[in-house]
């Protein structure tokens, strides 16, 4: 169905690196970055533009965006791809455009996102905080290579954006905890201006209120005391750059906390107006640049970090290197997603091995299925979790565990997902038995079409793959798969009988050859010379 | 420290202009000048004043009008900077005319160049001027009677006419009356006629007067003059009223042609009926009136030098070289690609630029150009390749500056004609003239996009490039590309300014990078290092610039200026500027090239720049600072720069008295003059790289073999 189509290039000529372009609509600026991707998969920025917009203004204070800020919105959109057009960036597949906190959680959202569309043919995507989550994660990966501090201990990684900041816990280089909290330099700058705090207190209020939240915050996350903190915003960066000017752009820098403490307390007190003409930054960035550095810095503190890391990265790296990777995951955030499924599974006590085997053969069973279910590869790190957490329900109850695993799954955060996803894994877990998707399964016809032909097809595999290691052994059993000509056989090695798996198929029901259009069949193969079948 | 002085810090820049002015006159009255040289000097140093007239003095004018008086960083007051400009004006007008009449026409005169009245022309002369009135002029002519001085004609700024005046006919009841007649502008001025030796002329006013009786039949003409008005063109666009600016600019010069007169010109042989006549209808003060000896205006003898062949009183031609570092016909992607290109225009040819814009019209693999234009020649061919790639679909975008001051008109035409064939107009800033010189072409490579940027000190006009001594530097390199784009996107208004890599703009952070990098010498003399300052630009006006300078010298740092035109800066005075000196070069290519040097304890930073150190430049222009950093560009620079003080034969050094004066005539050997040697230098190194191309065998292969 869909066709990998190569960058259109006139005949004779070497293939040309991939150019193309992100957008990220933020509270206070959009901007856009077009980049060169090549062959190696090297990342050349191109073309930097920003441009200040109302949106945070507008949302944090009446809840909607306005009419004029989103024509000029559209404005500068327009701009933006006139730009990218120059570079010949004018296909759907090499444009990525997402809008944060201040449009996601505008009232009018989806009829902004449709005006945008509309005027501009780009389509805007509002993105979620766990989403957040994990393109900051991305975006700091080439940072953070080699930065020992982080391989071991703890280490906390923020993005202090205009309306949301982004929280990841890293213990021993994996992520234990991500969240995605409504704290963000803007709103507490829009706070501020509701209060009318004469400029004299402006300073107490600032800190009292930054205090509450970011004390809130510390009860959430789940480590008193970390190794350093990774500050990932606009903010640190220029901070960074006053602390540290000869600052090499590819380098991670390292921030002394008392230095960037005096900073902080210095800038805060600087008035808005001041900070633009003397530090040449824009009027949008001037007016969280105090905000942001007190958050960052309070955070410091209450987690006694002893230094602060600043990596020049920023949300539009994570999209392009997920850009990069394609239809595909990057692999580092697959594993941080596994891992986060896997810890999400202790907290239930669920039977790791197994788990594991199941999601194993699952994913082995997905990469042999390609031609038939033709999903995006992305769906195979989907069905690997539902893998790893389909017996989590068994801590609620035995019975019906299927349905308990499906709302302790809907109930939970998964590093880097969206509701959307999480929702397909909840439903791929709860149909590994039992009934398969029914009508009046309000779960299932909540999805959308594609969601519900996706999650009939997962929990088809997951089914078989459960099948196969019924018998919960200790070592994962050698398996291959193959279609034939009516059937799909999955071959099991070095294995005497298989009476009891194909038992187990058959209990599981014939889902797969509903979903699919052929049974499966379970072949044991000998040691050695191996070819006989079983009827 | 800070003791009271008598003398201001700086100088008047209007009283500073006219010394540049002076310079230029100077350059006609010098003797060792060949005679045509002379006669183009005499008629740069009246257009140069007509336009200080309409600028300058139309702006002081109508401060005192609207009754803003102010005082100046030297400390003079309105009123008294233009009574000393009128006095100095009348000086300088005195000092033009007595230059042509006494010497230049003397002297033309023995070489067999003769200007003619038309009562002493020879019969058949005479006879050759009568038919080409009856035939060519008087039909164009469109004599305006003047009942009331309420009737008075609308008069074009700057444009000659004659004022008659009419005698009633005998047996009439009327009284006396007057009446204009506008001098037509599509004939020359100069008019030559049959000779039998040498070569003729005639003016055209001459010839309307001589027979101006035939406008006005039965009424005979007690006299007639000739006269012309200056207008005040210190005026504007209202921006923030402004929401087309296309249509605003065209009021600004239609309200040009309204305004008030700052001047008037008129023949010294005009009677006190005739000049009371012309005060009263134009509504001139006395002291706006300069009663001129002979032809006025004298900007119209620019032609004389072209008319006539006899090149024996003309300069030598120094025409423009290749660049070494160009090779002819090569693609200017691959000679770019090869290595940076430094351009010292004119000495070398600015055929390099307008190739590798013609190339990106026509290159199949350039995405986008991307260029700022300012002001530009008649059938540019800069223009007409954007408007072909427009035509072949690329996306050319064109920041063409509408308020280039008197090339509104002509930018607004060719503007018009880049959006017809599809190329994005861009009509500058609110608030802001765009300055910058720079133009970017972006083009798909095997492999990547490359950007290949041009940025220049002076515009992109290929004629003015064999008169104007400009920079420019080509560039591939990433970084530039980088900050260009950023640029542009921030000029188009696609993009806020972001921070830059390597340039520095105005009016963002140009300013403050030109005080870091003073402040710096200042610090690194301060603990013993050396430290040098050079620079050549054309104004230096900025009181602030001054004042860190003033401090560089108190502190030791040696600075050496090299000011074309106004500088406000006063050198040499003890305890104030004694390191700092200050020269002007006038002579045959305009100064134009501005320069910056500064030691940095021996690293040399070196930067060509389109801003002069004036506050409109740092302030409300859109101007680039581009540091050049290939070696041997800045080795080439620096020999520039040092080259100017070495000069003994076209420099001028300014006094602290804000006098200028030449340098004293060493006797020995042949004296130094920069512009020469830039030229020889030129030759030399063209010729060298020409030589070296013949040592080289280069196999021609059919172009299908070529990789």
């Amino acid at each position: 169905m869909r066709k990998q189509t190569p960058t259109s290039q006139p005949p004779g000529t070497t293939p040309a690196a991939r150019t193309l372009a992100v957008i990220d609509i933020g509270a206070s600026a959009m901007r856009l970055r077009i980049a060169e991707i090549g062959a190696d998969g090297e990342v050349r920025a191109l073309e930097s533009l920003q441009h200040a917009v109302h949106l945070g203004k507008d949302t944090f204070t009446t809840g909607r965006i306005q009419t004029e800020t989103v024509e000029e919105c559209v404005k500068i959109l327009k701009g933006f791809r006139r730009i990218m057009t120059e570079y010949g960036v004018t296909q759907p597949d090499q444009i990525r455009a997402v809008a944060t906190s201040a449009v996601r959680e505008a009232e009018n959202r989806e009829s902004v996102l449709d005006r945008l569309y509309m005027s501009t043919q780009i389509n805007v995507e509002a993105i979620e905080g766990t989403e957040e989550n994990r393109l900051t994660y991305i975006a700091i990966q080439d940072a953070l290579r080699g930065e020992k501090r982080l391989k071991k201990g703890k280490a906390i990684i923020v993005d202090i954006g205009g309306g949301s900041t982004e929280l990841l816990l890293l213990e021993e280089g994996c992520v234990t905890f991500a969240h995605s909290f409504r704290l963000g330099a803007l709103r507490i700058r829009e706070t501020l201006e509701t209060y009318r705090a004469p400029t004299d207190r402006v300073r107490a209020v600032l800190d009292q209120h930054i205090r509450r939240v970011v004390d809130q915050l510390r009860h959430t996350v789940p480590v008193k005391q970390v190794e350093a903190m990774v500050a990932v915003s606009g903010d640190a960066q220029f901070a960074a750059s006053l602390l540290s000017p000869s600052w090499a752009s590819d380098r991670l820098v390292s921030l002394e906390l008392k230095g960037f403490c005096e900073l902080a307390d210095k800038l805060a007190t600087v008035p808005v107006d001041d900070l633009v003409r003397q530090y040449r930054i824009p009027y949008q960035e001037a007016e969280t640049l105090g905000p942001a550095l007190l958050v960052c810095e309070q955070l410091a503190r209450v987690f006694a970090a002893k230094s602060i890391l600043v990596p020049k990265a920023s949300l539009r790296d994570g999209l392009i290197q997920e850009m990069v990777a394609g239809s595909t995951w990057t692999e580092e955030f697959a594993v941080q997603a596994i891992y986060s499924a896997v810890t999400l599974g202790k907290k239930y006590s669920f039977d790791r091995r197994h788990a594991e085997h199941v999601a194993e053969l699952s994913a082995q069973m997905f990469r042999a299925l390609l031609a038939e279910h033709k999903l995006d590869p992305r769906y195979e790190l989907l069905l690997r979790i539902a893998a790893l957490l389909h017996e989590i329900g068994n801590y609620v109850s035995d019975r019906s565990h299927h349905k308990h695993s499906m709302y302790l799954i809907l109930n939970s955060d998964l590093f880097g997902l969206r509701r959307k996803d999480i929702a397909l894994i909840a439903l791929t877990a709860r149909y590994h038995r039992r009934a398969t998707p029914q009508p009046y399964h309000e779960e299932y016809q909540a999805l959308d079409r594609d969601s519900r032909i996706a999650v009939a097809k997962l929990a088809a595999i997951l089914r078989v793959a459960d099948a196969l290691e019924r018998s919960h052994l200790p070592e994962q059993r050698a398996v291959s798969f193959a279609r034939e000509k009516n059937q799909f056989v999955a071959t099991v090695h070095d294995v005497q009988d298989l009476t009891l798996e194909r038992l187990a198929l058959k209990e599981k029901g014939n889902m797969f050859e509903e979903v699919f259009g052929v049974p499966v069949l379970l072949r044991a193969a000998r040691a050695a010379k191996s070819e006989s079948a079983h009827g | 420290m800070a003791k009271p002085r008598k003398e201001p810090l700086f100088f008047n820049r209007e009283l500073s202009w006219l010394e540049f002015n002076r310079r230029v006159l100077e350059e006609a009255m010098d003797p060792t000048v060949p005679l045509l040289e002379r006669v183009k000097f005499l008629s740069i140093s009246s257009s140069n004043l007509d336009e200080f007239f309409m600028v300058r003095v139309g702006g002081l004018q109508q401060l005192l009008d609207e009754g803003k008086t102010r005082f100046d960083p030297s400390g003079l007051s309105t009123v008294r900077q233009l009574s000393i400009i009128r006095r100095r004006t009348h000086q300088m007008v005195a000092d033009q005319y007595g230059c042509l009449l006494h010497e230049l026409e003397v002297l033309l005169a023995e070489a067999e160049i003769r200007r003619l009245h038309v009562q002493n022309l020879r019969p058949q002369q005479r006879e050759y001027v009568e038919q080409l009135f009856e035939g060519d002029i008087y039909p164009v002519l469109a004599p305006i009677a003047i009942e009331s001085s309420a009737t008075f004609p609308l008069l074009r700024g700057l444009a000659l006419n004659l004022a008659v005046r009419l005698k009633p006919a005998q047996d009439s009841p009327r009284k006396q009356r007057y009446a204009v007649v506008a001098v037509p502008r599509q004939f020359a001025r100069l008019i030559p006629v049959p000779a039998t030796e040498g070569f003729q002329y005639v003016l055209i006013e001459d010839v309307i007067g001589a027979f101006v009786e035939k406008l006005f039949p039965g009424e005979p003409v007690a006299e007639w003059v000739p006269f012309r008005i200056t207008r005040n063109a210190d005026m504007s666009v209202r921006e923030d009223q402004a929401n087309d600016l296309l249509a605003q600019m065209r009021e600004v010069l239609q309200a040009r042609r309204h305004s008030a007169c700052v001047r008037l010109e008129v023949s010294d042989t005009a009677t006190y009926l005739m000049l009371k006549f012309l005060k009263g209808a134009l509504q001139v003060r006395e002291e706006s009136v300069s009663r001129v000896p002979g032809p006025i205006d004298l900007s119209a003898y620019a032609a004389l030098p072209r008319m006539v062949a006899y090149e024996e009183l003309k300069d030598q031609p120094w025409s423009p070289q290749p660049s070494p570092q160009v090779t002819p016909n090569d693609s200017m992607f691959d000679v770019i690609a090869r290595k940076d290109v430094l351009l010292v225009h004119p000495y070398e040819s600015f055929e390099p630029v307008v190739r590798l814009i013609n190339q990106a019209a026509d290159d199949p693999d350039v995405l986008a150009i991307k260029q700022i234009l300012y002001r530009t020649s008649e059938n540019s061919p800069i223009v007409a390749a954007l408007a072909r790639a427009a035509g072949k679909g690329k996306h050319v975008t064109a920041v063409v500056e509408l308020k280039a001051r008197f090339d509104e008109a002509r930018n607004i035409e060719w503007a018009k004609e880049l959006e017809l064939a599809g190329v994005q107009v861009i009509y500058g800033l609110k608030w802001l003239k765009t300055h910058a010189k720079v133009c970017i072409i972006v083009r798909r490579e095997p492999g990547d996009v490359r950007r290949y940027c041009h940025f220049g000190t002076g515009n992109y006009n290929e004629i003015t490039a064999t008169l104007y001594s400009d920079i420019g530097l080509m560039t591939c390199n990433e970084d530039f590309g980088v900050d260009a784009t950023a640029f542009f996107n921030s000029i188009t208004g696609y993009s806020q300014p972001i921070a830059y890599r390597k340039l520095e703009a105005a009016p963002l952070g140009l300013r403050a990078k030109l005080l870091d990098l003073i402040e710096s010498e200042i610090q690194r003399r301060k603990q013993g290092q050396k430290a040098l300052i050079m620079a050549k630009i054309n104004s230096l006006v900025d009181p602030q610039i001054i004042q860190t300078l003033y401090k560089a010298s108190q502190a030791g740092v040696k600075i050496q200026l090299n000011v074309r035109g106004i500088c406000s800066l006063r050198p040499g005075v003890r305890g104030l500027s004694e390191n700092i000196s200050v020269v002007s070069i006038v002579d045959r290519f305009l100064e134009h090239a501005r320069v910056l040097y500064f030691h940095h304890g021996g690293e040399s930073l070196v930067f060509i720049s389109s801003a002069d150190w004036m506050p409109r430049n740092l302030d409300r222009r859109v101007e680039l600072l581009v540091p050049v950093e290939d070696r041997d560009h800045q080795q080439r620079l620096i020999a520039m720069l040092n080259l100017c003080f070495e000069d003994t034969a076209k420099v001028r050094t300014l006094m602290p008295d804000g006098g200028y004066v030449r340098a004293p005539s060493s006797g020995q050997g042949k004296p130094v003059r920069f512009q020469e040697a830039m030229y020889r230098l030129g030759r030399e190194a063209a010729q060298r790289a020409q030589t070296d191309r013949y040592t080289v065998f280069e196999p021609q292969r059919p172009a299908s073999a070529a990789s």
